[in-house]
């Protein structure tokens, strides 16, 4: 079975909600990814998503699109990414990981993926495609990994159900409209709307974009199978990256677990 | 806005293998909303007239179709006529679709107005449309080309819309564009997005092009009027493809007029330091759209470099890489050298500066006229004036004021 289905399959069984935490590969350098990468296990995330780095990334805020920078200056590609994760995997064969990024990588690199060599990727979240479309379509697809589409507070009605169908890891709630690490949650309207999705989805429903205190976390996982963090992290990342002394990050992940359980 | 012919885009808003519609979903209401409203009113009577009355009032269009007869001369072969776009208000092709696209808004009830730029125009176009409705306006500008076209810049202010320097990326048009999307992803409830070229998210190509379609209409009629032929050529920049597109769009049944569009060589395609997707690049995704993309070996998008700050954009409209892939359209590229060699000519044999993006059209004059006899007709689409550019050209010629 896909690490990630089962890892959230295991999850909702014991009543328990996923906690996915984001980093953008080789920010600052690709050991320290590693690094943190452990470090988010240790310290309870459940789904490492890992933001594949892009000279256009339109849907981040300026946290993540700095991040994106610093990576590119490192050279990243998903070529890099896929030797990175192999790495992580000879001592975590556990922990599902989630690539996130935009479709021009992905369609760059379709045969990688398709290969996806030591079975090291487990699911794809392409951020600049329509949730209804089939990646298939694209060239992007493995036997082994599933897919993730985004819905919106934009999105109507008569298009939710159709997404939530094509979405195959779990469909990603965005909470709110902007860019990552924006601030305007509305949680009533959260709600409403991960209620209508999970009529219609097989898969959990989590929510992401603009979570950065625990209070949000805790409040957001009440009305959802799970939550993302992403720009909190990458903020934090960036204030450590010459000492990279990371256990801030550590703590605040723990803490937030704790919070939603 | 001359809907009976033509079928591209298909329904999903592809050019064959090109464009569709891939944007993160809070976009998605958005574009689907725009591209109803649009199909409701295109063919809409009061809609039309409304537009056409703009144009002519407005804008002052048509524009005319001017025989050029010093550079005629100077070539020897065909007659060179020139499209004068750059008498528009505004001083370039960009308010037709900016009128345009300020109707639809109005329809939507859209408060507020959002735009990239590059050279400026599409600011200055966007910001004046925005005025004459009293609209809330925010401009988007690499901070590289608020240095270099400083003049544009403060005519937009002058207009009442705020303008936001981009620091991000490559700081120019590119980035420009990315941070108009994180505006419109933010904000998209009470804003439209003006895009200011055939580029982006299907329905902005299809879109932009019917409103500047007008340029390629009034061509037939023109062309018909004054020489009593259909032209053998037609040759525009292409940065975008937005000018070119306005102009090709209703030639594209027209077979004896071949179609030239004319990318930004830069330092020459040959060294990798230019503007030109359609003869350097291979298909990729940038802003919402599947067209061809000058994109290094591991997919990221490669930083440009021409002279006109309008041309200077890693992507070009699906539709151009459909007419390129189809053969109806041929794309070339000029240096920077080369263009800035035309501006001076064209300025001193016709009494026209034209703006740098157009100059990069003028310059393959030098290689196409060769290809006609004396009986032949070509046409210039003048995309827009050189007044934005003065302070970049002085400069280049070691000139301080």
């Amino acid at each position: 079975m896909n690490r990630l289905t089962k890892t959230l399959s295991d999850l909702k069984d014991n009543n328990k909600k996923a906690l996915v935490a984001y980093l953008v590969a080789g920010d600052p350098d690709i050991s320290s990814t590693i690094q943190l990468m452990n470090l988010f296990v240790e310290s309870g995330v459940d789904v490492i998503e890992i933001g594949v780095p892009f000279t256009d990334p339109i849907a981040e805020g300026p946290i993540i699109q700095k991040a994106h920078d610093r990576a590119l200056k490192n050279n990243i590609s998903l070529e890099s990414i896929f030797s990175m994760v192999s790495e992580f995997r000879k001592h975590n064969n556990e922990t599902p990981i989630v690539l996130m990024g935009y479709l021009n990588t992905f369609i760059f690199y379709k045969k990688l993926i398709e290969e996806n060599k030591n079975n090291a990727i487990d699911s794809i979240l392409v951020v600049d495609i329509p949730g209804e479309l089939n990646l298939k379509d694209y060239g992007i697809h493995s036997p082994n990994i599933n897919t993730i589409s985004l819905i919106s507070p934009t999105t109507q009605i008569n298009r939710i159900e159709s997404i939530a169908k094509n979405s195959t890891g779990f469909v990603y709630y965005v909470t709110l409209r902007g860019v990552t690490g924006a601030s305007n949650l509305d949680v009533n309207e959260i709600s409403n709307n991960v209620e209508e999705i999970k009529k219609h989805a097989s898969v959990p429903t989590l929510a992401g974009f603009g979570i950065k205190s625990v209070e949000d976390a805790k409040l957001l996982s009440d009305c959802s199978d799970g939550i993302i963090i992403g720009s909190s992290i990458v903020q934090m990342i960036e204030e450590s990256s010459k000492s990279k002394e990371f256990d801030r990050i550590g703590n605040y992940l723990t803490e937030i677990k704790k919070a939603i359980l | 806005m001359n809907s009976n012919k033509k079928t591209l885009p298909d329904k999903n808003g592809f050019f064959g293998d090109y464009g569709g519609k891939f944007v993160p979903e809070t976009l998605m209401y958005a574009l689907e909303e725009l591209e109803s409203t649009y199909k409701k009113l295109k063919d809409n009577p009061e809609f039309k007239n409304q537009f056409y009355k703009d144009l002519s009032e407005f804008v002052g269009r048509p524009s005319p179709l001017y025989f050029a007869e010093r550079l005629t001369k100077h070539y020897g072969t065909g007659s060179i006529w020139l499209k004068r776009e750059d008498l528009n208000h505004t001083g370039a092709h960009k308010i037709n679709n900016t009128i345009g696209q300020i109707l639809l808004a109005k329809h939507m009830g859209k408060k507020r107005i959002i735009a990239e730029t590059g050279a400026g125009q599409h600011g200055v176009a966007t910001a004046t449309v925005a005025a004459r409705l009293g609209l809330e306006c925010h401009i988007y500008m690499g901070s590289e080309d608020v240095q270099r076209q400083s003049l544009n810049v403060y005519r937009i202010k002058l207009l009442g819309a705020q303008v936001h320097a981009v620091d991000s990326g490559s700081a120019t048009l590119k980035d420009a564009l990315n941070e108009a999307l994180r505006d419109w992803v933010t904000n998209v409830d009470d804003t439209y997005y003006i895009i200011g070229s055939v580029t982006g998210p299907h329905p902005y190509p299809m879109i932009v092009r019917d409103f500047n379609s007008v340029v390629g209409e009034e061509l037939i009629n023109q062309s018909k009027e004054l020489f009593n032929s259909m032209p053998n050529a037609i040759v525009a920049c292409v940065g975008g493809g937005s000018n070119a597109m306005g102009a090709f769009y209703p030639f594209i049944n027209i077979k004896e007029t071949r179609l030239i569009g004319v990318e930004a060589g830069g330092e020459g395609v040959e060294t990798g330091e230019h503007a030109a997707p359609l003869n350097d690049g291979t298909p990729g995704v940038l802003h919402g759209a599947l067209s061809y993309l000058m994109q290094d070996d591991t997919g990221q998008v490669k930083g440009t470099k021409s002279v006109s700050a309008g041309l200077d954009y890693p992507g070009v409209g699906p539709e151009h890489s459909w007419l390129k892939d189809s053969g109806r359209a041929e794309y070339v590229a000029v240096s920077d050298n080369a263009a800035l060699k035309a501006f001076h000519e064209v300025s001193e044999f016709e009494g026209i500066i034209p703006a740098l993006e157009t100059a990069h059209a003028f310059a393959y004059l030098d290689t196409l006229m060769k290809e006609f006899d004396k009986k032949a007709n070509i046409i210039v689409n003048v995309s827009g004036r050189g007044d934005k550019d003065i302070n970049t050209v002085a400069e280049i010629d070691g000139i301080k004021f």
